[in-house]
């Protein structure tokens, strides 16, 4: 079908290239890690754990590392519950400005970071909210639940429209429904959200830098030690931060696309 | 449903609140409440302000021109040359950076477009160079590149890969050439996904501070670098606000247009 | 077939009306459902016969008129609270149980426990021959399959009605014979009623004891197959049902036999019974149906005949339509049995004879 002509073949090189593009940086942090020179440049020095060992003994990371597990945690839960409620209201009702609460709804992320920060800084700090990990939370939940919504509502579009009803046919409450039947099909969506909203807080840092104060995450500590000189030890971070960033994007997708490409219709 | 009122409230009223304080004034580094115009004259006023906000402008125009012309043989390529199961593995792929720490992706370019750096040091091997790509708009611009890259291609690529493969035959075999038939027919199809795809890279760099920050040398400054600056040394919130809303309007504008220029029906 | 002259009716529908913004989808329809029949609801895409099967499952709310069941009203009643279940066009199977849970689902809803709930969906299983499927997955089902499975959902509460909406039309056409064998036992065992919509006019010929046929949201006819077969009362229903020419025409001589005067000539014709009477000048539509035409390639005997050219034929198995034109361009259908229309050997544009007797033909008044 697709003919090794010599554009092909270029165009095919041209898209190998815009993943060396993207993924350099990643690669590069992984293997900068584990290099011993304390300037990162080629010819590279020796293999060494060095690095990671200066930071796994240093408390402040520890505490950052600490402080993002569990703001991750804790806007996973909300902004998954928001963007299901959200979806399933999308999905369900229809009502008179609905255009207009799905624009604001879907809005946060085309909002620069920059002024959200400050925006939310300006505001916690004004009723004296400001510098708390449940600041950092409520930022981020409004700044993640568009995804989880995202993807609940693309599961929703699965679903055949007459289950629900189905449900109310044979006895079941509408809150019944819901957790019978709504929740069970959307179980794939649902957990992939929980990890992307939690890859995308977890990545956060300027939001998270504006109004975190002393709490601070491992994106905001990163961002300190970049104002400082250059540190390999950033690099060590980098690693692990991508790693889990990764690892949480990854399962997500995985999640979402195997459990939803059997047979999700029944009958015809 | 109630609970996602929460969501619009701690969305919607910062904005309003950042939209209010711009008028308030500061008093011995705090803030006062007013209804006090002097901040937005002041900050309009001034030359550097006017500077960096077309200089912002000018930026990331040139980065969403740049993105959309290096995304598109990538997202083209993605949609037409390659096997559906690849495409999705590729989608797959693309979609993983664009959630992973975008600091620490910019701090890695540093690695490479120091004057010590990699990409010098190569030069360097065979005699060329040292080119300077650290502190300059090009770096700025590799940065910008890294953010909105992967987003412009996957935009593009959905776009691309639902027209209609129909059209494009028919288009053939009425006599349009393969490269004709790419700009007359295909771009068209596909204007919602490119129309986007640029959009976002434009909101995206016209807000980013990191790249102008980390590989442009944050001189001259970004609109965002401004608002960081106002705020953590400055403390003049008001003023920072003023930044912001402004930014805010330019955005809207922009988004409103692009969104009615990729849904508008010819007449 | 139950006794609906003296019966209460189990459910009533009472000048009810549903509108869809301006559309009225079902107007002012009256209509009663008795216990223990199988009714079936029949007509065109649009006519509204769902949109009532949904208003009396609870899933729509009639804009006007009253839904009674057992002479209670129920307009209001939530749909989980009418013990009205509904087998589904798409089955509407749930994909994240197996086939048990499916069946158990109804009476996990009416908080049955799960020894007895297990117990009941087992006996229902196998009553449906498919109690082997039990712990499979339902993705994993035929159509067939898929179909018992929809139906022991429904019946295993034991409801006094069941609703089905169009269940067999996704089904390949021998499966839709042996489901309808099913479905026709399976309501005769039970006694219970059946309401059943359909478009399709074998499906519900096959299965039920009254027919009522829908057009635009209203009701055009109800009556038992035969009746509705053999004696339409409007010409709509003439049209739908069966394979009839309809001539309009003018009545040019009254008494028992009448004469009847239409753009393809002059036909006598009596009508069904003592109670339609046709006055001298009134114009009425003659129903002649395809069936009950004899073809010649000679002038029959008979007065009622026309001259015809053969179009073309439509071989259905041991009848055969035969598609013809008459002489003024209106089109003719006769329904002849292969063998005879073999021995005629009619090709394309030949000129045949039909003909047919005066009291075959039906009669209906042109307001109808």
């Amino acid at each position: 079908m697709t003919r090794l002509s010599p554009q092909n073949l270029l165009l095919r090189g041209y898209v190998v290239l815009v993943f060396v593009f993207v993924f350099t940086p990643i690669i590069t942090s992984f293997v900068f890690s584990v290099n011993s020179d304390r300037f990162p440049t080629i010819p590279l020095g020796h293999f060494t754990t060095h690095w990671y060992e200066t930071i796994f003994s240093d408390p402040d990371i520890w505490e950052a590392f600490q402080v993002s597990a569990l703001v991750s945690v804790s806007v996973a839960i909300l902004a998954t519950f928001i963007g299901f409620c959200t979806a399933y209201t999308d999905y369900r009702y229809n009502f008179t400005g609905k255009a207009l609460y799905l624009s604001l709804a879907l809005l946060p992320p085309t909002i620069p970071l920059v002024i959200m920060g400050l925006a939310m800084l300006a505001l916690l700090a004004r009723i004296n909210m400001s510098g708390q990990i449940h600041s950092i939370v409520v930022s981020h939940v409004v700044l993640c639940a568009p995804f989880a919504m995202a993807v609940v509502r693309m599961r929703l579009a699965q679903i055949n429209p007459d289950l629900e009803p189905a449900a109310w046919n044979l006895g079941a409450s509408p809150w019944r429904a819901m957790r019978e039947v709504i929740i069970p099909f959307c179980r794939p969506a649902i957990a992939s959200a929980f990890c992307l909203t939690a890859a995308v807080s977890f990545d956060e840092f300027a939001v998270a830098w504006f109004v975190s104060g002393l709490n601070k995450t491992v994106p905001v500590v990163i961002l300190e030690i970049l104002q400082g000189n250059t540190d390999p030890q950033i690099n060590a971070i980098g690693s692990i931060v991508f790693a889990i960033s990764m690892s949480l994007v990854v399962i997500a997708q995985l999640i979402f696309f195997r459990k939803t490409s059997a047979p999700t219709t029944t009958g015809i | 449903m109630p609970i996602v009122i929460w969501q619009l409230v701690f969305f919607v009223f910062p904005l309003i609140f950042l939209v209010v304080i711009s008028f308030w004034l500061v008093k011995n580094y705090r803030m006062v409440p007013g209804l006090d115009t002097v901040n937005w004259t002041k900050m309009y006023s001034k030359g550097y302000f006017w500077d960096t906000y077309w200089r912002t402008l000018a930026y990331a125009m040139i980065a969403t021109i740049t993105t959309t012309i290096l995304a598109f043989p990538c997202s083209f390529a993605l949609a037409f040359k390659v096997s559906a199961t690849l495409r999705r593995w590729a989608l797959f792929f693309l979609i993983v950076p664009f959630f992973t720490s975008y600091l620490v992706r910019i701090y890695s370019w540093q690695i490479f477009l120091n004057d010590n750096g990699i990409f010098n040091r190569m030069f360097d091997y065979i005699g060329l160079g040292p080119f300077h790509l650290l502190n300059n708009f090009f770096g700025t611009l590799v940065g910008y590149l890294t953010l909105c890259l992967p987003l412009a291609v996957v935009l593009q690529l959905i776009s691309l890969a639902n027209v209609d493969r129909n059209l494009i035959e028919a288009a053939h075999n009425l006599g349009c050439g393969r490269l004709k038939t790419v700009f007359l027919v295909i771009v068209p199809l596909a204007k919602i996904g490119i129309i986007l795809g640029a959009a976002f890279t434009f909101i995206l760099s016209f807000g980013d501070f990191v790249s102008p920050y980390y590989l442009g040398g944050s001189k001259p400054p970004t609109l965002s670098i401004l608002i960081i600056d106002t705020t953590k040394s400055g403390q003049q919130w008001p003023r920072a606000a003023v930044v912001a809303v402004t930014m805010i309007i330019t955005l809207l504008t922009i988004m409103f247009a692009s969104v009615s220029a990729a849904y508008r029906k010819k007449p | 077939m139950p006794d609906t002259s003296e019966a209460r009716p189990l459910v009533s529908f009472e000048g009810v009306t549903k509108h869809y913004g301006t559309v009225a989808a079902v107007h002012a329809m009256d209509l009663d459902i008795f216990a223990g029949e199988f009714l079936a609801l029949m007509g065109p895409s649009g006519c509204g016969k769902t949109t009532s099967l949904r208003m009396l499952a609870g899933l729509e709310e009639p804009t006007e008129g009253e839904i009674r069941l057992d002479g209670r009203r129920i307009n209001e009643i939530d749909s989980a609270d009418r013990d009205t279940p509904m087998v589904w066009q798409s089955l509407a199977l749930f994909p994240f149980l197996n086939v048990r849970q499916n069946v158990e689902f109804g009476l996990k809803m009416r908080k049955i426990p799960p020894r007895d709930r297990q117990q009941r969906a087992m006996n229902w299983l196998d009553r449906l021959e498919i109690a082997d499927l039990a712990e499979r997955d339902i993705n994993q089902l035929s159509g067939g399959q898929r179909q018992r499975v929809a139906l022991a959902r429904s019946l295993v509460t034991e409801p006094r009605i069941l609703l089905l909406d169009e269940p067999l039309s996704a089904l390949d056409a021998n499966l839709v014979v042996k489901m309808q064998g099913v479905l026709s036992r399976l309501q005769k065992e039970l006694g219970i009623t059946f309401v059943y919509v359909t478009h399709s006019q074998s499906e519900a010929f096959a299965m039920s004891d009254r027919v009522v046929i829908m057009s635009q949201g209203r009701i055009e006819q109800i009556g038992s197959p035969k009746t509705i077969y053999r004696n339409p009362t409007s010409r709509f229903v003439a049209d739908f049902v069966g394979s009839n020419n309809i001539f309009s025409g003018t009545v040019s001589k009254e008494g028992a036999t009448l004469e009847v005067n239409t753009p393809v000539g002059c036909f006598s014709c009596s009508p069904d019974s003592d109670e339609q009477t046709f006055s001298m000048g009134s114009t009425l539509n003659m129903v002649v149906s395809a069936d009950l035409v004899q073809i010649s390639l000679t002038t029959p005997e008979t007065a009622n005949q026309v001259r015809c050219r053969f179009i073309s034929e439509e071989f259905v198995g041991s009848i055969v339509t035969v598609f013809a034109e008459l002489e003024n361009g209106a089109d003719f259908k006769v329904q002849v049995r292969q063998r005879d229309l073999a021995d005629l050997g009619l090709k394309a544009g030949a000129v045949f004879y039909a003909s047919w007797k005066a009291t075959d033909v039906h009669l209906i008044s042109e307001s109808a």
